[in-house]
Protein backbone atom coordinates (compact mmCIF):
# COMPACT_ATOMS: atom_id res chain seq x y z
CA UNK A 1 0.00 0.00 0.00
CA UNK A 2 1.22 3.46 -0.88
CA UNK A 3 1.05 6.36 1.52
CA UNK A 4 2.78 9.54 2.54
CA UNK A 5 5.71 9.15 4.88
CA UNK A 6 3.86 11.42 7.28
CA UNK A 7 0.97 8.96 7.37
CA UNK A 8 3.04 5.98 8.48
CA UNK A 9 2.22 4.51 11.87
CA UNK A 10 4.61 3.77 14.69
CA UNK A 11 6.99 0.93 13.85
CA UNK A 12 5.53 0.63 10.38
CA UNK A 13 8.12 -0.16 7.72
CA UNK A 14 8.18 0.86 4.11
CA UNK A 15 10.29 1.53 1.06
CA UNK A 16 10.65 4.99 -0.42
CA UNK A 17 8.77 5.09 -3.70
CA UNK A 18 9.05 8.71 -4.76
CA UNK A 19 10.31 12.04 -3.51
CA UNK A 20 9.28 15.40 -4.91
CA UNK A 21 11.96 16.56 -7.29
CA UNK A 22 13.06 19.73 -5.51
CA UNK A 23 13.29 17.82 -2.23
CA UNK A 24 15.51 15.01 -3.50
CA UNK A 25 18.87 16.64 -2.85
CA UNK A 26 17.73 18.00 0.46
CA UNK A 27 16.95 14.62 1.98
CA UNK A 28 19.70 12.67 0.17
CA UNK A 29 22.22 14.07 2.64
CA UNK A 30 20.26 12.41 5.41
CA UNK A 31 20.37 9.06 3.66
CA UNK A 32 16.82 9.13 2.32
CA UNK A 33 16.42 8.34 -1.35
CA UNK A 34 14.18 6.26 -3.59
CA UNK A 35 14.49 2.54 -2.80
CA UNK A 36 15.57 3.00 0.81
CA UNK A 37 13.84 1.11 3.61
CA UNK A 38 12.40 3.22 6.39
CA UNK A 39 10.86 2.57 9.75
CA UNK A 40 8.76 5.05 11.68
CA UNK A 41 10.17 5.58 15.16
CA UNK A 42 8.56 8.66 16.68
CA UNK A 43 5.76 10.99 15.60
CA UNK A 44 5.61 14.12 17.67
CA UNK A 45 2.15 15.54 18.36
CA UNK A 46 0.79 18.94 17.32
CA UNK A 47 2.15 18.71 13.78
CA UNK A 48 5.61 18.17 15.16
CA UNK A 49 8.49 16.45 13.42
CA UNK A 50 8.96 12.70 13.10
CA UNK A 51 11.92 10.40 13.50
CA UNK A 52 12.53 7.60 11.02
CA UNK A 53 15.15 4.89 10.89
CA UNK A 54 17.29 4.60 7.75
CA UNK A 55 20.18 2.10 7.58
CA UNK A 56 20.07 1.65 11.33
CA UNK A 57 20.41 5.39 11.95
CA UNK A 58 17.72 7.73 13.18
CA UNK A 59 16.94 10.93 11.34
CA UNK A 60 14.27 13.51 12.02
CA UNK A 61 12.07 15.14 9.42
CA UNK A 62 9.66 18.07 9.54
CA UNK A 63 6.05 17.21 8.81
CA UNK A 64 6.13 19.45 5.74
CA UNK A 65 9.00 17.36 4.36
CA UNK A 66 7.49 14.01 5.28
CA UNK A 67 4.30 15.03 3.48
CA UNK A 68 6.17 15.13 0.21
CA UNK A 69 7.71 11.66 0.36
CA UNK A 70 5.70 8.65 -0.80
CA UNK A 71 6.43 5.20 0.63
CA UNK A 72 5.26 1.71 -0.20
CA UNK A 73 4.31 0.27 3.16
CA UNK A 74 5.51 -3.28 3.72
CA UNK A 75 3.41 -4.74 6.40
CA UNK A 76 0.44 -3.51 8.25
CA UNK A 77 0.70 -3.62 12.00
CA UNK A 78 -2.15 -3.56 14.42
CA UNK A 79 -2.21 -0.92 17.08
CA UNK A 80 -4.05 -1.26 20.28
CA UNK B 1 50.13 28.35 7.54
CA UNK B 2 48.16 25.50 6.07
CA UNK B 3 44.47 25.54 6.96
CA UNK B 4 42.47 22.49 7.89
CA UNK B 5 38.67 22.42 8.06
CA UNK B 6 36.95 19.80 10.17
CA UNK B 7 33.70 19.00 8.40
CA UNK B 8 31.04 16.34 8.80
CA UNK B 9 27.42 15.57 9.58
CA UNK B 10 26.01 16.88 12.85
CA UNK B 11 26.82 14.84 15.94
CA UNK B 12 29.73 12.77 14.62
CA UNK B 13 32.35 14.12 17.01
CA UNK B 14 34.00 16.96 15.15
CA UNK B 15 34.44 19.01 18.31
CA UNK B 16 35.97 16.10 20.19
CA UNK B 17 38.29 15.73 17.22
CA UNK B 18 39.11 19.42 17.37
CA UNK B 19 39.91 19.31 21.08
CA UNK B 20 42.16 16.30 20.60
CA UNK B 21 44.07 17.86 17.73
CA UNK B 22 44.53 21.31 19.22
CA UNK B 23 44.38 20.73 22.95
CA UNK B 24 41.60 23.31 23.15
CA UNK B 25 38.52 22.92 25.24
CA UNK B 26 35.42 23.69 23.22
CA UNK B 27 32.06 22.49 24.44
CA UNK B 28 31.17 18.97 23.42
CA UNK B 29 27.79 17.45 23.98
CA UNK B 30 25.93 14.44 22.88
CA UNK B 31 23.35 16.06 20.66
CA UNK B 32 23.43 17.56 17.18
CA UNK B 33 23.88 21.26 16.66
CA UNK B 34 26.32 22.00 19.48
CA UNK B 35 28.60 23.95 17.17
CA UNK B 36 26.67 26.68 15.35
CA UNK B 37 29.58 29.04 14.92
CA UNK B 38 33.14 28.10 14.15
CA UNK B 39 36.15 27.72 16.44
CA UNK B 40 39.75 28.14 15.43
CA UNK B 41 42.81 26.42 16.90
CA UNK B 42 46.36 25.51 16.09
CA UNK B 43 48.19 22.23 15.83
CA UNK B 44 51.87 21.40 15.50
CA UNK B 45 52.58 18.87 12.79
CA UNK B 46 55.95 17.12 12.47
CA UNK B 47 57.22 19.59 9.88
CA UNK B 48 54.72 22.44 9.84
CA UNK B 49 51.98 24.05 11.87
CA UNK B 50 48.33 23.94 10.93
CA UNK B 51 45.39 26.17 11.63
CA UNK B 52 42.37 24.01 12.37
CA UNK B 53 38.79 25.20 12.09
CA UNK B 54 35.90 23.35 13.67
CA UNK B 55 32.98 23.82 11.27
CA UNK B 56 29.32 23.33 12.26
CA UNK B 57 27.82 20.00 11.19
CA UNK B 58 26.10 19.83 7.84
CA UNK B 59 24.36 17.10 5.88
CA UNK B 60 25.11 18.59 2.51
CA UNK B 61 26.56 21.64 0.87
CA UNK B 62 23.12 23.00 0.09
CA UNK B 63 22.40 24.83 3.32
CA UNK B 64 19.03 24.38 5.02
CA UNK B 65 19.65 26.32 8.24
CA UNK B 66 21.94 28.89 9.85
CA UNK B 67 24.55 26.42 11.03
CA UNK B 68 24.78 24.80 7.61
CA UNK B 69 25.04 28.22 5.99
CA UNK B 70 28.05 28.97 8.17
CA UNK B 71 29.58 25.63 7.19
CA UNK B 72 29.20 26.20 3.47
CA UNK B 73 30.40 29.79 3.67
CA UNK B 74 33.51 28.70 5.56
CA UNK B 75 34.30 26.10 2.94
CA UNK B 76 33.91 28.63 0.13
CA UNK B 77 36.03 31.24 1.89
CA UNK B 78 38.89 28.86 2.55
CA UNK B 79 39.81 27.90 -0.96
CA UNK B 80 42.85 25.66 -0.91
CA UNK B 81 42.21 24.42 2.60
CA UNK B 82 42.60 20.80 3.49
CA UNK B 83 39.46 19.06 4.69
CA UNK B 84 39.27 16.39 7.35
CA UNK B 85 35.84 14.94 6.82
CA UNK B 86 34.71 13.29 10.02
CA UNK B 87 32.01 10.72 9.41
CA UNK B 88 30.10 8.42 11.70
CA UNK B 89 31.17 4.88 10.76
CA UNK B 90 27.79 3.56 11.86
CA UNK B 91 25.99 5.98 9.53
CA UNK B 92 28.44 5.79 6.69
CA UNK B 93 26.14 6.48 3.75
CA UNK B 94 25.14 10.00 4.67
CA UNK B 95 28.72 10.73 5.62
CA UNK B 96 30.03 9.63 2.26
CA UNK B 97 27.42 11.79 0.57
CA UNK B 98 29.03 14.85 2.13
CA UNK B 99 32.54 13.53 1.39
CA UNK B 100 31.66 13.26 -2.29
CA UNK B 101 30.15 16.73 -2.33
CA UNK B 102 33.36 18.17 -0.89
CA UNK B 103 35.52 16.18 -3.30
CA UNK B 104 33.34 17.45 -6.14
CA UNK B 105 34.27 21.01 -5.23
CA UNK B 106 37.93 20.16 -5.66
CA UNK B 107 39.17 20.17 -2.08
CA UNK B 108 41.81 17.71 -0.86
CA UNK B 109 40.12 15.42 1.67
CA UNK B 110 41.09 12.98 4.42
CA UNK B 111 38.23 10.82 5.68
CA UNK B 112 38.10 9.98 9.38
CA UNK B 113 35.72 7.08 10.03
CA UNK B 114 34.89 8.11 13.55
CA UNK B 115 32.91 6.15 16.16
CA UNK B 116 34.59 3.02 14.86
CA UNK B 117 33.81 1.29 18.17
CA UNK B 118 30.09 2.10 17.84
CA UNK B 119 30.05 0.61 14.34
CA UNK B 120 31.77 -2.53 15.65
CA UNK B 121 29.18 -2.83 18.40
CA UNK B 122 26.47 -2.62 15.78
CA UNK B 123 28.25 -5.31 13.74
CA UNK B 124 28.86 -2.99 10.83
CA UNK B 125 31.84 -4.08 8.76
CA UNK B 126 33.59 -1.57 6.54
CA UNK B 127 36.23 -2.53 4.01
CA UNK B 128 38.63 0.37 4.48
CA UNK B 129 41.10 -0.77 1.84
CA UNK B 130 38.39 -0.93 -0.78
CA UNK B 131 37.04 2.47 0.22
CA UNK B 132 40.54 3.89 -0.03
CA UNK B 133 41.09 2.46 -3.46
CA UNK B 134 37.73 3.72 -4.73
CA UNK B 135 38.09 7.23 -3.36
CA UNK B 136 41.86 7.39 -3.77
CA UNK B 137 42.17 9.49 -0.60
CA UNK B 138 43.27 8.52 2.92
CA UNK B 139 40.58 6.81 5.02
CA UNK B 140 41.36 6.31 8.71
CA UNK B 141 39.23 4.58 11.35
CA UNK B 142 39.16 6.66 14.53
CA UNK B 143 37.64 6.75 18.00
CA UNK B 144 37.72 10.42 18.96
CA UNK B 145 36.87 9.98 22.63
CA UNK B 146 39.74 7.55 23.21
CA UNK B 147 42.16 9.04 20.69
CA UNK B 148 42.54 5.97 18.50
CA UNK B 149 43.65 6.68 14.94
CA UNK B 150 44.69 10.30 15.46
CA UNK B 151 48.31 9.73 14.68
CA UNK B 152 47.39 8.17 11.35
CA UNK B 153 45.04 11.06 10.55
CA UNK B 154 47.81 13.60 11.12
CA UNK B 155 50.31 11.52 9.17
CA UNK B 156 47.92 11.07 6.27
CA UNK B 157 47.36 14.82 5.89
CA UNK B 158 50.31 14.85 3.51
CA UNK B 159 48.65 12.28 1.31
CA UNK B 160 45.41 14.21 0.93
CA UNK B 161 44.85 15.19 -2.66
CA UNK B 162 41.95 16.41 -4.71
CA UNK B 163 40.50 13.74 -6.94
CA UNK B 164 38.01 13.84 -9.78
CA UNK B 165 34.51 12.62 -9.09
CA UNK B 166 34.44 11.03 -12.54
CA UNK B 167 37.38 8.80 -11.66
CA UNK B 168 35.55 7.67 -8.55
CA UNK B 169 32.40 6.87 -10.51
CA UNK B 170 34.51 4.83 -12.93
CA UNK B 171 36.10 2.85 -10.12
CA UNK B 172 32.73 2.17 -8.55
CA UNK B 173 31.61 0.89 -11.93
CA UNK B 174 34.53 -1.54 -12.09
CA UNK B 175 33.55 -3.13 -8.81
CA UNK B 176 30.07 -3.95 -9.97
Amino acid sequence: MEKKLSEMNYEEEGRVKSIEQDLKNKVAGMGIRVGKNLKMIIKHPLKGPMVVEVDGAHTSLALSIADRIIVEVKKWKKYY
Amino acid sequence: MEKILLMGNPNVGKSVFFNRLTGANVIESNYPGTTVDYTKGYMKGDSEDFEIIDVPGTFSLEPKDKAEEVAVKMLEEKKGALIICVIDASKIERGLYLVLEIIERGYPVVVALNMWDVAEDKNIQIDIEKLKSILNIPVVPTIAISGKGFKEVVLSLKKAASVGVNEITERVGEIK
